[in-house]
């Protein structure tokens, strides 16, 4: 997929924010001598959540804020709540100025030259007290007021520590020791509570001893330089493993060397006996000579056989070692990213009116960076499946009798190699009956299908491209794309592997199986035709070796039954486009692999061996190769290609004559096409270059009244994408237009939106919407996933 | 105060001398710079009987001893992956990319590897003989001859005599394209 760079999107919205920003400073002036304009007054909300949109679709995220307090105040004024005073324009004016400092800016505030907290809270006493400047005035100075409205209970709290410590310094002071440590504590969060304000600054002025051992206690490396080390370090191990090779071989010479002695030995008692009968006098000094070096290279050899073998041996200690240290190098702990989630979990609850209890478990765990940074989404994926899907609400649970408070817990563990996340619920577990009537309504399996699958199959459906069981698209446990994502992104990306267990009315545990560092898998090497090729363990379900006769042909394929179920098989030389061997041996050996739901079988030519690999890339010149996942390099030093098992699973797929699943799209139909109503400029053009990279055919409309007016006079697209708040038709009376019109219902309508209130979600939903997405957890593909998803 | 009058003009006379010296240095080293500026190294090769060069800001190392391993689903002008000190880098077989042959792998002795660097891409070339290394003046660079052929036109972007011979200048940002196959991503 290509990426796309937000940071060359910044230039349009500064381009597009300008005009706005000039429009919006104007109406301000306006608004002044013609505070009733209510045309105005629409047009200003309309400008200034454009803005709002648009920035955080470029990722500008505090201009968004800015612009999301105004468009606030402009709501109330609007609806009557507020009237605009002309004592309000110094704070519009404040908070404009502030937009284009940040637009100027690319939103970075360099040294804090805004005060955005100030401002906030400014804006904020202004939207909830009306006009009464003296209030907004007020909030400006106490700024405990703006922590209060954002934290209620820890304001609370801190006012009372404020107090008890201090009493409980006076009286614990002059008592025994044991409590200085504690003491210490309080009284530093005495100091902190007591002046928030300068909690940042306190940060900055670290007494000299802190920022002493902080500066010897790490340093930053590139990444990059790590791995070059680490690139090294394998070359230094290979060699080891020569020396120790070598060492083996210098032992043979040494043994041939020692039956040449005892040879020697033999005809040197037979010259002495021939000797006496004085036929070799001449040969005596030379014998002796000979006798005499030959001893003195023959302990000098097992000397040196000896010291080399001890030198080698001992290396090989150190090699390992340094092995090891260096892949830590690349280790960081889980809570790197676990600490993320506590607030996550907390804002998802309470956005679907849930109460849950989290739990981490095993934060310290290691792992490598680069998993780290892979595990992040998928987590958070199953997280929102968790609080969305899994715990129901607290009335439902009481009803069942559980507690109201559901638990969620992650952890985290090494075993082995390999580290296990795991993240469980007590919600209301996977029914694989609604699973399975899922999959047959959507088309995915048959009835006869879906009663033949055992329960846990059928659990695992959920795993299935484009499998869901809500009934609407929203960003929340889905993100418009079902736990497919979450699973390529484990085999995939991370070589592991995924569980799930499940009980109705229990609970959920999915369990994440991934490697310890990304840069070393297990692998299964197996042989095809003279090749050897790895392959990584984490989707292999079972090797097989099988006689001829269980392969059945059905409709022309070969096919092995397995566990009542029949499983495909194809041929890996065929795949691979190698040359067969001879085959050798009555058996045929088989590996079987589930992917995406998926199990095929592919015939091999010979089991090597299963072993830790270490992964290498292919490099930059080969930048992807079809079925090719890398390179590992052996102990030996040879080069064994590692096989890709997606790209394995598609070609088979394909060449075994299966569509591939349906949610194939036959390139035949030419490119697809997308509808994209969007009134704002950067906005749209971000859009349209997504869609565009991804091979779209791309049409745009400035409103909704255009776009419906393209579809009426015979314009085919595959799905529209529209905004909700645009002049002259809305996205919600767009979607309605669409979805009451027989010959464009079936187009779907996916909604991007930074509305994000659940009324305006039910709307969507009523309006007849495919999708939702809030720009606020807008991305790229959670975009293009969900529109492939959807007009499949 | 005349002491300080012969001061200054001493000092005078020294900066004077310094500036002068300065300028002269300056001088001399742009002369070399503008010599350096205006030759181009290159590093001649030979597949079948024509001679081809890259410049030799262009090549990273030349080896000798490899072992490839071939890898499935390549184009056939990648003839495999080699290991080089931990690094994983493509041989590239340029005969066959540019349609003029194959180098043969089938001889005594490897054909020689030119690693080519463009960026962050890197590829082991195979020809079948190195050659010296040419310094001409840059401007001296042509166009490419136009008898060549298509296929083989894309890969040349010029062309320089070197004694009597007129020889190919690869243009390897054409040789080091990624390699990219198979349907998905």
């Amino acid at each position: 997929m290509v990426e796309f760079d937000r940071s060359a999107f910044i230039g349009k919205f500064q381009e597009e924010a300008q005009e706005l920003l000039q429009r919006l400073n104007e109406g301000v002036i306006t608004l002044e001598g013609d505070p009733e304009n209510r045309e105005l007054i629409d047009q200003m909300m309309r400008d200034a959540h454009t803005i709002k949109g648009s920035s955080r679709m470029v990722g500008l995220i505090e201009i968004s804020d800015v612009a999301h307090w105004l468009e606030d105040i402009m709501v109330k004024v609007r609806d009557g709540d507020m009237k605009y005073t002309p004592q309000m324009s110094d704070y519009f004016f404040e908070a404009l100025d502030a937009i284009v400092y940040l637009a100027d800016n690319k939103g970075v505030n360099e040294g804090d030259v805004l005060d955005l907290d100030g401002l906030k809270s400014k804006l904020a006493a202004l939207a909830d007290g009306g006009t009464d400047a003296a209030k907004a005035a007020e909030a400006e100075t106490a700024e405990a007021a703006a922590n209060a409205a954002a934290e209620p209970a820890p304001k609370k709290r801190s006012r009372k520590k404020v107090a008890e410590p201090v009493q409980e310094l006076d009286d614990e002071l002059p008592d025994d020791d044991d409590d200085d440590a504690h003491e210490a504590v309080e009284t530093e969060r005495v100091t902190q509570d007591a002046a928030p304000k300068s909690r940042s600054s306190a940060g900055k002025n670290l007494s000299p001893d802190e920022l002493k051992t902080k500066v010897q206690a790490t340093i930053r490396i590139k990444t990059a330089q790590v791995d070059s080390l680490l690139n090294l370090i394998s070359e230094v191990v290979i060699g080891q493993i020569k020396a120790e090779q070598r060492a083996n071989e210098m032992r043979v010479i040494q043994s041939g060397a020692t039956e040449s002695w005892q040879a020697w030995a033999r005809i040197r008692s037979m010259l002495a006996a021939l000797g006496e009968s004085g036929a070799v006098d001449g040969l005596a000094e030379d014998v002796n000579l000979l006798d005499g070096s030959l001893a003195n290279s023959q302990r000098a050899l097992s000397e040196f056989v000896k010291v080399y073998s001890e030198d080698v041996s001992r290396t090989s200690l150190v090699v390992t070692d340094l092995q090891e240290q260096g892949m830590r190098l690349r280790m960081l702990p889980a809570n790197t990213i676990f600490q993320t989630f506590p607030r996550a979990v907390r804002d998802l609850a309470k956005q679907f009116k849930k109460e849950i209890d989290f739990q981490i478990e095993g934060g310290e765990t290691e792992l490598d960076k680069k998993v780290l940074e892979e595990i992040n989404d998928p987590l958070v994926h199953i997280m929102r499946n968790c609080v969305d899907h899994g715990v129901e609400d607290p009335e439902t649970r009481k009803k069942l009798g559980k507690p109201a408070v559901g638990h969620v817990k992650l952890e985290a563990r090494q075993e082995g190699d390999r580290i296990i996340i795991e993240i469980t619920d007590d919600g209301a577990g996977i029914d694989p009956d609604k699973v399975r009537e899922s999959a047959v309504r959507k088309g995915y399996l048959t009835e006869a299908e879906a009663s033949a699958m055992s329960d846990r199959e059928a659990k695992y459906l959920i795993f299935e491209a484009g499998f869901s069981t809500a009934a609407i698209i929203t960003e929340i446990s889905g993100r418009g794309v079902g736990m497919d994502v979450v699973r390529e992104f484990v085999v995939e990306k991370l070589k592991g592997s995924l569980d799930v267990e499940s009980e109705v009315g229990k609970g959920t545990t999915f369990k994440l199986t991934i490697p310890l560092t990304l840069a070393i898998i297990r692998a299964l090497m197996i042989r095809v035709g003279e090749k050897v090729f790895a392959m990584p363990t984490g989707s292999i379900d079972e090797t097989l070796r099988v006689d001829p006769a269980e392969i059945i042909k059905v409709e022309g394929r070969e096919v092995i039954r397995r566990q009542r179920r029949t499983i495909p098989l194809v041929r890996l030389s065929e795949i691979l486009g190698v040359p067969v061997a001879p085959a050798e041996g009555m058996k045929q050996p088989i590996v079987t692999i589930s992917y995406s739901g998926h199990r095929m079988g592919f015939m091999v030519d010979g089991f090597v061996g299963e072993q830790q690999i270490v992964i290498k890339p292919l490099g930059s010149h080969l930048k992807k190769i079809d079925n090719v996942a890398g390179v590992t390099i052996l102990g030996a030093g040879e080069v064994v290609p590692i096989l890709n098992i997606p790209d394995l699973m598609t070609n088979a797929r394909t060449r075994s004559g299966h569509r591939a699943g349906p949610t194939h799209r036959d390139e035949s139909e030419g490119p697809r096409s997308v509808l994209i109503c969007e009134d704002s400029f950067t906005t749209r053009e971000l859009e349209r270059s997504i869609f565009e990279a991804a091979g779209y055919q791309v049409e745009t409309a400035v409103d909704g009244a255009q776009g419906y007016a393209k579809l009426h006079e015979g314009l085919k697209v595959d799905a529209v994408v529209t905004d909700v708040q645009m002049p002259n038709m809305t996205g919600f009376e767009l979607t309605k237009a669409i979805k009451s019109d027989p010959s464009l219902m079936s187009i779907p309508v996916i909604i991007v939106t930074s509305l994000e209130r659940d009324e305006e979600k039910a709307e969507g939903i009523e309006a007849g919407a495919d999708a939702y997405i809030t720009k606020s957890v807008f991305n790229q593909d959670t975009l293009l996933e969900t529109v492939e998803r959807l007009i499949r | 105060m005349a002491n300080t009058e012969i001061h200054r003009a001493g000092s005078l006379a020294e900066t004077a001398e310094e500036i002068l010296n300065r300028r002269a240095e300056s001088l001399a080293r742009e002369t070399i710079e503008e010599e350096a500026a205006h030759r181009l190294a290159l590093l001649l090769f030979r597949i079948a009987e024509e001679w081809y060069c890259v410049r030799v800001s262009d090549v990273r190392e030349i080896f000798q001893e490899y072992d490839i391993t071939t890898v499935p689903g390549v184009p056939d002008y990648i003839l495999g992956v080699v290991n080089v000190r931990g690094e994983i880098l493509s041989i590239t077989d340029p005969a066959t990319l540019m349609h003029i042959g194959a180098i043969s792998l089938d001889g005594v002795e490897q054909p020689p590897a030119i690693v080519i660097v463009n960026g962050e891409v890197a590829t082991a070339i195979v020809v079948d003989e190195i050659g010296d290394i040419a310094e001409i003046p840059d401007d001296s660079v042509e166009p490419p001859i136009s008898i060549i052929d298509r296929a083989q036109a894309a890969f040349i972007s010029g062309s320089v005599h070197v004694g009597d011979n007129m020889v190919g200048l690869i243009n390897i940002e054409r040789m080091l394209e990624p390699v990219i196959t198979g349907g998905r991503h």
